[in-house]
């Protein structure tokens, strides 16, 4: 068909310059072609859009129609009481007690993974012999499941013949209670999530640091930068968008902590986060109310709340990495943006 | 499409045609299944948890009804297969052809029991008279459907290692055993406390798995027999906690986390010496005890004598679902597990004991001597130790107290971390908080 445009390519370019040049008496078909290539775009990314409505969108619309009610895990719709459900978990000191241990292991896992990460990715930037070995052996705690990293986590912290009590034992440090200390057990979940995410968020940033110009670095160099000097003027800054965009998965993934405290000490209800819930995360809060106990109203509520809390760490987190990254090396700019899109795309 | 429809109900007519005779062949000569079935191929689920004992019963069902196959799933325990069912019925599908319930949490399961088929409509009723009468009284809703057919009971006798109890100065026979524990718990706890004095060691592994047998012993528990919470305030519940507060507070808890027991080696090291074995538990001593890396001369030995007097803990019923497509074929088979003869080769499989009384009869009159536990005569004992059990009244919110309520504060007082009578209050504060 001579009139058959050529489709616009997923560049994002709008097909503008392919329009035919004649305006004044269009035939249907050119009306239909031109029609074409200003909604077929749309028609291109719905799918997405159509995707996150129904998987995305409506289970959250759903989930606040029912913290409205009364509603029974098993018996369903009860009664509608409005805002109580909300109002009795922030009344609830489990509620905010799983809001204190969800932060404290977030925070003992983001921080020391997001540091090791960068200094992994670093250290495999700098050309090392048998590179795709050293970068697979990083991943593949990744691809091992969460849930078979809490069985063997649980066991290694086991408190009575675990490995890293014995291991503690060999240099005359006593049996620790890493399922009943409250903090202990926070470290020791925190390792589990950094076990498994430190290699992923290592591959994300390497992505960015190998997208950063070389010639960057040499002209440093050649102003006498040091080793230190350059990876805090010239590579922090310019993989400033890939830090924002692991700063912020980790942040989301990090609140939503749940196989692990999950599976971390069984023996407690089958798995409410320990017998005084030492490490009770929100999820994991959420989970017992909804699943045990059968609130699935109250469930819905804490739902709600746990979303708002992440929406607003986000928001303080994009904010901060912003001031933190921003270096003076404005040039590297584009280049991190494309090491952006680079890293996304890892 | 509509000729297909058409068919469709036919064949679902035909298959209810074809099972309705199966069921009146079942009824009639109690346990024939192979005439008349249609051969149509079935593929049946069923879903049961800890160690059941069904497997071998499995391949003997699927080799004389060569068009049935069974899928089973297995979960790991009680616990577990009360989420995954629970979840099931709120999201209104997922459930197997059979699913097994049990005791502990029966009561939420009839809060919504028209979520499961009345059984009547396949004939239980004529087996009625199979079961201990509780058992089948327990399977029926305020409504009179009986959705259930029950496997096993949960009569408790005492584990204990022989080996230990003769390191203690104690006596390692059964019968004197039996002797000697025969008694109340203050008794019971008093042994314990010898035990402790001549040896250092705990006497059993942790106070909640006590507790729940001392509970399970009362004739009415955290619920009235007409439904209401029953805790605050109930001076024999408080009585049997402090006494186990008391004991515990001695040193008679080896503070163990339950279905871990240090990956089944406390089974084996002599952190503990007794255990509370309803039948069912038997086969967990069993495989923790083998986990642990011992086997039948690590000792432990099983003594027909409780402390209090007759208990029941757990237990389980078979149960199809609404939403199964294969009620009458899934019924006929759960009606099939659990006939006598069936419940007898479960037991010798699980040590799970039967709750028919033909069954029982059986285990009774032809001991066998089980090489595990020091060649104990478990069936015999446990027939024993059946006798008295009555039924209590499970409430909605049963497991949740039992688990969630008393779990934690039992827990840290096995730990030395707070007194008997922080526990209780903490209990009684839990309670209000998480069912109140």
């Amino acid at each position: 068909m001579t009139s058959t445009l050529t489709p616009p390519t997923g560049t994002g370019s709008d097909g503008d310059d392919s329009r035919p040049p004649r305006a004044s008496r269009l035939t249907w078909r050119q009306r239909i072609s031109i029609f074409d290539v200003k909604a077929s775009p749309y028609a291109y990314v719905a799918p997405f859009f159509l995707l996150f409505g129904l998987v995305g969108l409506f289970p959250l619309a759903y989930t606040f129609w029912v913290s409205l009610f009364d509603w029974d895990l098993l018996k369903g719709q009860g009664d509608f009481v409005g805002m109580e459900n909300f109002w009795a978990i922030l009344n609830d000191r489990f509620f905010w007690n799983s809001i204190r241990n969800t932060i404290s292991i977030f925070l003992l896992s983001a921080i020391p993974q997001l540091a090791m990460a960068l200094l992994l990715a670093y250290l495999l930037d700098q050309g090392l012999r048998a590179k795709t070995f050293w970068r697979m052996s990083i991943l593949l705690p990744y691809v091992v499941t969460p849930v078979a990293v809490a069985i063997i986590f649980s066991s290694v912290f086991n408190e009575a013949d675990g490995l890293v009590n014995n291991l503690l034992n060999l240099i005359g440090i006593p049996d620790q209670q890493w399922k009943h200390d409250t903090f202990l057990s926070h470290i020791a979940i925190a390792s589990m999530v950094n076990w498994r995410w430190t290699g992923y968020n290592t591959l994300i940033l390497l992505a960015a640091m190998q997208a950063v110009p070389r010639d960057l670095y040499e002209s440093a160099a050649i102003d006498g930068a040091g080793a230190a000097r350059r990876f805090f003027s010239v590579t922090i800054p310019s993989i400033r968008p890939t830090l924002i965009f692991v700063v912020i998965t980790a942040t989301i993934g990090g609140l939503q902590i749940f196989t692990e405290p999950r599976l971390f000490d069984v023996s407690n209800a089958g798995g409410i986060g320990g017998a005084d819930r030492q490490f009770q995360t929100t999820v994991l809060f959420m989970w017992e109310l909804a699943f045990f106990r059968r609130d699935f109203g109250e469930a819905s509520a804490v739902a709600w709340l746990l979303f708002l809390l992440i929406v607003a760490f986000g928001l303080v987190n994009f904010l901060l990495s912003r001031r933190v990254a921003t270096g003076d090396a404005r040039g590297g700019r584009r280049a991190a943006r494309r090491a952006a899109r680079k890293g996304a795309d890892a | 499409m509509k000729l297909s429809r058409h068919t469709k109900v036919a064949a679902a007519l035909a298959g209810a045609a074809s099972v309705a005779l199966l069921a009146s062949a079942c009824s009639s000569d109690g346990g024939g299944t192979d005439e008349a079935a249609s051969d149509e191929p079935i593929t049946l689920t069923i879903t049961t948890f800890g160690t059941f004992g069904y497997d071998d019963l499995y391949e003997q069902y699927m080799d004389e009804n060569p068009n049935i196959t069974i899928e089973a799933t297995n979960i790991d325990t009680g616990g577990n297969a009360r989420t995954d069912a629970f979840t099931k019925i709120a999201a209104g599908s997922g459930l197997s052809d059979i699913v097994a319930i049990e005791e502990g949490w029966l009561g939420s399961i009839m809060e919504v029991s028209d979520t499961f088929v009345d059984l009547r409509d396949f004939g239980i009723e004529d087996r009625s008279g199979d079961w201990v009468d509780w058992k089948y009284a327990q399977a029926t809703d305020a409504d009179g459907r009986v959705i259930g057919y029950g496997t096993d009971i949960g009569p408790e006798g005492l584990c204990y290692n022989g080996v230990l109890f003769e390191e203690a100065g104690l006596p390692s026979d059964r019968a004197e055993v039996a002797e000697l524990i025969d008694g109340d718990w203050e008794h019971f706890f008093d042994v314990g406390r010898d035990y402790q004095e001549a040896t250092g060691k705990a006497w059993y592994d942790h106070s909640g798995f006590v507790w729940n047998a001392m509970v399970n012993q009362l004739d009415e528990g955290y619920y009235t027999a007409d439904g209401e919470l029953n805790v605050e305030g109930n001076a024999e519940l408080q009585e049997r906690f402090e006494l186990l507060g008391a004991a515990t507070e001695d040193g008679l808890s080896a503070a163990q986390a339950a279905w871990d027991w240090n990956g089944g080696k406390s089974f084996v090291d002599g952190t503990f010496a007794t255990f509370v074995c309803p039948g069912w538990m038997l086969g967990v001593v069993q495989g923790n005890t083998e986990a642990g890396g011992g086997d039948a001369s690590t000792g432990w030995d099983f003594a027909d004598v409780f402390p209090g007097g007759a208990a029941n803990w757990g237990g389980a019923f078979l149960a199809v679902p609404e939403t199964s497509e294969n009620q009458a074929a899934a019924a006929a088979l759960a009606d099939w597990l659990t006939q006598p003869e069936q419940q007898v080769a479960q037991f010798e499989a699980a040590g799970t004991f039967p709750s028919t009384v033909a069954a029982q009869d059986e285990l009774a009159a032809n001991p066998t001597p089980n090489e595990f536990f020091n060649d104990a005569p478990v069936g015999e004992i446990l027939a024993g130790r059946s006798v008295g059990v009555v039924a209590q009244f499970k409430g909605p919110d049963d497991s949740v107290i039992q688990e969630n309520v008393f779990g934690p504060p039992l827990q840290k007082l096995d730990r030395g971390e707070v007194s008997t009578q922080e526990a209780w209050d903490e209990a009684i504060v839990l309670l209000d908080e998480l069912v109140g």
